[in-house]
């Protein structure tokens, strides 16, 4: 069976043009995805976890969905502190009950976002974001800027689909007319194709935001020769091409929030996108990561009015990233139960909090054999979104795409089983 | 050797990241990618082996060259292996140091460990029952 | 079967023209019926004022560019914060609540059905997602047009039936309620940064001027045969001089329609300003009002700002970015590719400030001049010029001349040789009060039809008791008791059900999602035109079959389907 138009379930790109044909529970091709999305989709029905296991004496055994469903339901009710994690690769539905439930039980609840770009979101809290929707950087932007991050290698789509190779309805010659400025600390793959490679010392990005917001507001006169390894030329030849663009897009990674700095580099790239729309008209967009980790941000905002790390222990919305993001109350061994949705702590955390993490009762919902399996004691196996279950998912620009089904593996949703715990909580805890 | 060390995504690691359980994510992320000067410097050929010492701990990681990373730089991509040196403090943003603490390099002819060994190793149990 | 009876209630009724009279209204399975029987549910309203649920016709609740203003403002979220209890969750935000916190403060207020002013059609997803998480009221969604490529082209070609076609198109697939067109040609321009000064410009590339689109998308509004008129925020918002502009636009509005207005006007108080710069700003409310008057097929909201903090946000983004260059303070923009803009900055209006000062007149004036209250509504374009929850102050302000010269004597002293409501003696009376607050507001919005703004029989039992005396209270001197009656319901019924009592959310609803489904004749249908297919697939970011929101997205809706005349 031939299915059109499928989404990607991979990368916030959400690319929404795949051809892929299945033959009865086997994808035999898939057209139009990148190397990350095809390896993803090509082994949509592989490696999945038969049914749910838990851990007793020492030993993994398989269990029913029933059993696994009450034992979940059991330590999140018996917890003074639980934590509900992840919720990026999931369905936006799921993700609505998750904070239902959190509000209910008194609980934490974070998305991988705190890892990611958590910084950017309080960059953004505190000088706004000026962005757009990619379609809009497709057909206009003749400028396209990537600081801090490896499109090649993590976003391989993005250039194609929204900036460098893509048809532009107001570029003649889309792939000449766009110039292209890289900055990074390591030289990747993307370097080769850029008008400017701008090299920063590893640290050294917020120095190089404030020599350009400095030139861009005409004082080109306070910057010393070289900035965190840059040299001052190349820093007038950049701030020159971003000013006389038509319409630049900064595009940027974790390698900005995760840097010396964090949240701190964010705003000042902001800032200085507020200061280049005093000359022309510029846009900035985080590249993120899972596809639906800007979902969970979506919904957790219109829910309890905080993108992440969301505190309901005072029975308010409570929100303070640096004490209710996950990796500091593991740290901090705070939280005495976890339930991990969709995501990957075990590859993606420090060890001592994953040394806690084991030490505490925990349930992973998630339909693979992970690097997080090892440290809970029960998983429930369900269908993947954008597979085999469909579901909402919202784009790194904010547009909210409905992901498609294309295989039935007769695994329950996320939503379906998030949605039993939560009956089970409700029937001690009522609202 | 003292080194930054940095993490991040890799398209091998991307392709990973769903199994990660199977021994190509154990490859894709126990790889410590550094400038061929400093690996000469270490005294080792791309392939041999290195023990990475960092805030939270130590790791051994397989040595891969690559010219685009600068000297006194190592870029690891990002998954339990880099994690096992890197520090939960977070300067109370919510964000540890993935890309900014400094690690001691030296030589090693210790073995890489699986990734069920280093999960046992922080406390958890091996699942085995997908194995074919 | 559920049956209740409000008993002993003073009703005020404008379109059944009820105008206190004490009856009992008796409800059956949500609708108003003759009568109900012996085991009924019965509230005893005890002779206090009892009006049709109210609406709102011009309000930002739920979308990207609300969600955004909440996300990009914790500030805001702390500042209205309430516990969870009961059926009721835990809310957050004052300016930009939550959508249980919307939700639930429109209850309190005897609110019952929303039109969410501005939904861009690519992210017309997310509104719905928002508009089932809303439990207690009933809502539709303007349906952003202003830059829409299609449109332009279609104008630029002089094909009216192509406009008709392509809204009609975008409207069933995004699951629409009515045509909206913010700063018409401004959004499009904004895309590279420029912007659009009046009804006469250019549109850069396309050909078109503003009033062109206006007066086309008039027409093909009609050729849908929608229920609600275009819904116009005009060019030049929040300008020194922008009258002139705005009763240019008024005057190019035809007459077509026998039961409604042909244009909508929203805002108007941003719109209806004098002088060549900030130093000589001051109100046209007159010249304004006066053109309204005139002109019966025009229908306008207040757009009333109220002092304090606030969240501004619009797809009007080249005016977000202006007020952001004013204020200083943190700026999101928001461009939506083929479509529209939008923008998003927090702002504080002060008593001390004169522009504000200003403003807060302008408003009050327009309301107090237009002669007729069907046609100047009362909104704050929430929460662009207030958060909703100033609604019952706005209220007393325009039944009490003392209340508007206490707080006149308040504002900015140089405010006075500025505007002229110090001179305006108009008091509004209850009757009129319900016309701007439910009943005109739904005529403006073409759902009478369907039961909204009214008690008739067969009326949706959508129903507001207010703890106040009608017959014990002066509103021209107890302004206090005016504000605080209107800031809580005794009652808030909801399709036949309480929903809050004295200040306290009683149950957790579902909302109706009332949409337009225009039927339109198979060679005006859209969905196979091949030079808006090859648009579609080549310029937009989403594949046209993953465009249209699914019906999955409407939990309860309501589907108005209209003879289209193409």
């Amino acid at each position: 069976m031939i299915h059109e138009d499928m989404i990607c379930p991979f990368c916030g790109c959400l690319c929404d043009d795949l051809v892929i044909e299945t033959k009865g529970t086997e994808v035999v091709r898939v057209d139009n995805a990148c190397t990350l999305g095809s390896h993803k989709l090509m082994n949509a029905g592989k490696h999945r976890l038969k049914g749910p296991i838990m851990r007793d004496s020492g030993q993994w055994r398989d269990a029913s969905y029933e059993e696994a469903i009450e034992y979940a339901a059991g330590i999140l009710l018996d917890a003074d502190r639980p934590l509900l994690y992840g919720w990026s690769s999931t369905q936006g539905e799921a993700q609505g009950t998750g904070v239902s439930m959190a509000e209910l039980l008194g609980g934490v609840i974070d998305s991988t976002t705190s890892v990611c770009h958590g910084p950017s979101i309080l960059a953004i809290q505190e000088v706004g974001h000026p962005g757009c929707t990619l379609g809009q950087v497709k057909n206009r932007a003749d400028l396209i800027v990537y600081w801090g991050c490896n499109p090649t290698e993590a976003h391989p789509r993005h250039m194609s689909r929204y900036t460098t190779y893509a048809d532009g309805y107001f570029l003649e010659n889309a792939f000449r007319d766009r110039k292209l400025i890289l900055v990074d600390v390591r030289k990747t793959e993307t370097a080769s194709i850029a008008d400017e490679f701008v090299q920063v010392k590893p640290g050294g990005d917020y120095a190089v935001l404030s020599a350009l917001r400095a030139i861009v507001r005409g004082r080109e006169d306070v910057v010393p020769p070289t900035v965190a390894g840059v040299t001052k030329e190349q820093l007038l030849r950049v701030a020159a091409l971003c000013k006389e663009a038509k319409f630049g897009a900064l595009f940027f990674g974790v390698g900005l929030t995760m840097s010396p700095g964090k949240y701190k580099n964010v705003r000042n790239a902001i800032e200085l996108v507020d200061e280049l729309n005093r000359h022309t008209k510029f846009t900035l967009t985080p590249l993120r990561g899972h596809y639906n980790v800007y979902g969970s941000n979506e919904v957790f905002t219109w829910m309890t009015g905080y993108p992440y790390a969301v505190d309901f222990s005072r029975q308010i919305a409570f929100y303070n990233p640096g004490e209710t993001t996950a990796v500091d109350l593991m740290a901090r061994k705070e939280c005495d139960a976890a339930l991990i949705v969709a995501s990957d702590p075990g590859a993606h955390f420090p060890k001592k909090c994953l040394e806690h993490l084991a030490s505490i009762p925990t349930v992973l919902i998630d339909p693979m054999h992970t690097m997080t399996t090892p440290l809970v004691k029960c998983q429930i196996p369900t269908a993947v979104t954008g597979m085999d279950a469909p579901g909402t998912a919202y784009r790194m620009d904010g547009v909210p795409i409905h992901v498609k089904k294309f295989l039935d593996l007769g695994y329950p949703t996320d939503t379906e089983i998030i949605g039993k715990i939560f009956e089970k909580v409700k029937e001690v805890r009522h609202p | 050797m003292k080194a930054l060390f940095n993490t991040g995504r890799t398209v091998a690691q991307g392709q990973g990241l769903e199994v990660k359980a199977r021994p190509e994510y154990m490859e894709a992320t126990s790889i410590c990618m550094m400038n061929p000067v400093d690996l000469m410097d270490l005294d080792l050929e791309e392939g041999e082996r290195v023990l990475v010492r960092g805030p939270a701990g130590e790791v051994v990681l397989t040595t891969v060259q690559n010219e685009g990373i600068p000297r006194g730089t190592v870029y690891v991509p990002m998954g339990p292996y880099a994690n096992a040196v890197v520090d939960t403090e977070t300067h109370a943003t919510g964000m540890p140091d993935f890309k900014s603490c400094i690690v001691d390099l030296e030589p090693t002819d210790d073995e890489v460990k699986s990734q069920t060994e280093l999960m046992e190793a922080v406390g958890g149990l091996a699942y085995r029952g997908d194995e074919e | 079967m559920s049956e209740l009876l409000v008993k002993n209630a003073y009703v005020i009724d404008p379109i059944n023209h009820i105008d206190g009279e004490v009856m009992d209204i008796a409800v059956k399975d949500g609708y108003i019926v003759e009568d109900v029987g012996p085991k009924a549910t019965v509230l005893d309203a005890e002779g206090c004022l009892t009006l049709p649920g109210g609406v709102d016709s011009h309000t930002h609740v739920c979308g990207t560019k609300v969600n955004f203003g909440r996300y990009m403002s914790p500030e805001d979220m702390r500042a209205g914060r309430e516990v969870r209890r009961g059926v009721k969750h835990a809310t957050s935000g004052y300016s930009v609540p939550t959508t249980y916190a919307n939700s639930y403060r429109y209850a309190l207020m005897g609110y019952t059905t929303l039109l969410e002013g501005a939904m861009a059609p690519l992210e017309a997803r997310h509104t719905h997602e928002e508009f089932s998480a809303t439990p207690l009221q009933d809502m539709m969604a303007n349906t952003l047009f202003d830059g829409n490529w299609a449109v332009m082209k279609a104008v630029a070609e002089g094909d009216i039936e192509r406009v008709a076609a392509i809204v009609g198109w975008t409207l069933s697939a995004v699951k629409g309620f009515g045509i909206k067109l913010t700063n018409p040609g401004g959004t499009e321009a904004w895309g590279y940064g420029k912007d659009i000064s009046c009804i006469k410009d250019e549109v850069p590339h396309f050909g078109v001027t503003p009033a062109e689109i206006i007066e086309a998308m008039i027409q093909a509004c009609e050729m849908l045969r929608l229920p609600h008129s275009v819904h116009l925020h005009c060019n030049n918002l929040g300008t020194p001089g922008n009258y002139a502009c705005t009763i240019g636009t008024f005057n190019l509005v035809p007459d077509l329609n026998k039961t409604r207005q042909s244009l909508y006007a929203t805002h108007v108080q941003f719109h209806s300003y004098g002088g060549s710069d900030w130093k000589t700003f001051c109100s046209k409310a007159e010249p304004v009002a006066y053109t309204v008057n005139n002109l019966p097929q025009i229908v306008i909201d207040m757009g009333q700002v109220m002092f304090g903090k606030t969240t501004t946000m619009t797809a009007d983004g080249p005016m977000e970015f202006n007020l952001y260059r004013l204020h200083h303070n943190k700026w999101s923009n928001h461009d939506v590719e083929l479509e529209t803009g939008s923008g998003i900055i927090p702002v504080l209006y002060r008593k001390k400030n004169l522009v504000n000062s200003i403003m807060w007149s302008i408003g009050l004036e327009l309301a107090l001049l237009v002669k007729d209250p069907w046609r100047c509504l009362l909104t704050t374009d929430n929460p662009n010029g207030a958060p909703f929850v100033k609604y019952p102050e706005i209220i007393a302000l325009l039944m009490s001349k003392k209340y508007r010269d206490a707080e006149f004597a308040t504002v900015n002293r140089r405010t006075e040789s500025r505007v002229i409501l110090p001179a305006l003696e108009r008091e509004m009376d209850w009757n009129e009060i319900a016309v701007m607050t439910r009943a005109g507001q739904a005529k403006a919005l073409g759902i009478t039809g369907i039961g909204k703004g009214h008690l008739g029989i067969g009326a949706e039992a959508d129903i507001a008791v207010y703890p106040l005396k009608v017959g014990e209270i002066d509103p021209a001197q107890e302004y206090q008791k005016i504000i605080d009656g209107f800031s809580k319901t005794r009652w808030t019924v909801k399709r036949g059900r309480p929903v809050a009592r004295d200040g306290e959310i009683l149950v957790h609803g579902e909302n109706t999602t009332i949409w337009v489904d225009p039927k339109i004749s198979p060679e005006h249908d859209m969905s196979h035109d091949p030079e808006f297919t090859e648009m579609f697939n080549h310029w937009y970011s989403v594949r046209m079959s993953n465009y249209p929101v699914q019906d999955e997205y409407l939990k309860r809706n309501l589907r108005i389907e209209t003879e289209a005349t193409i």
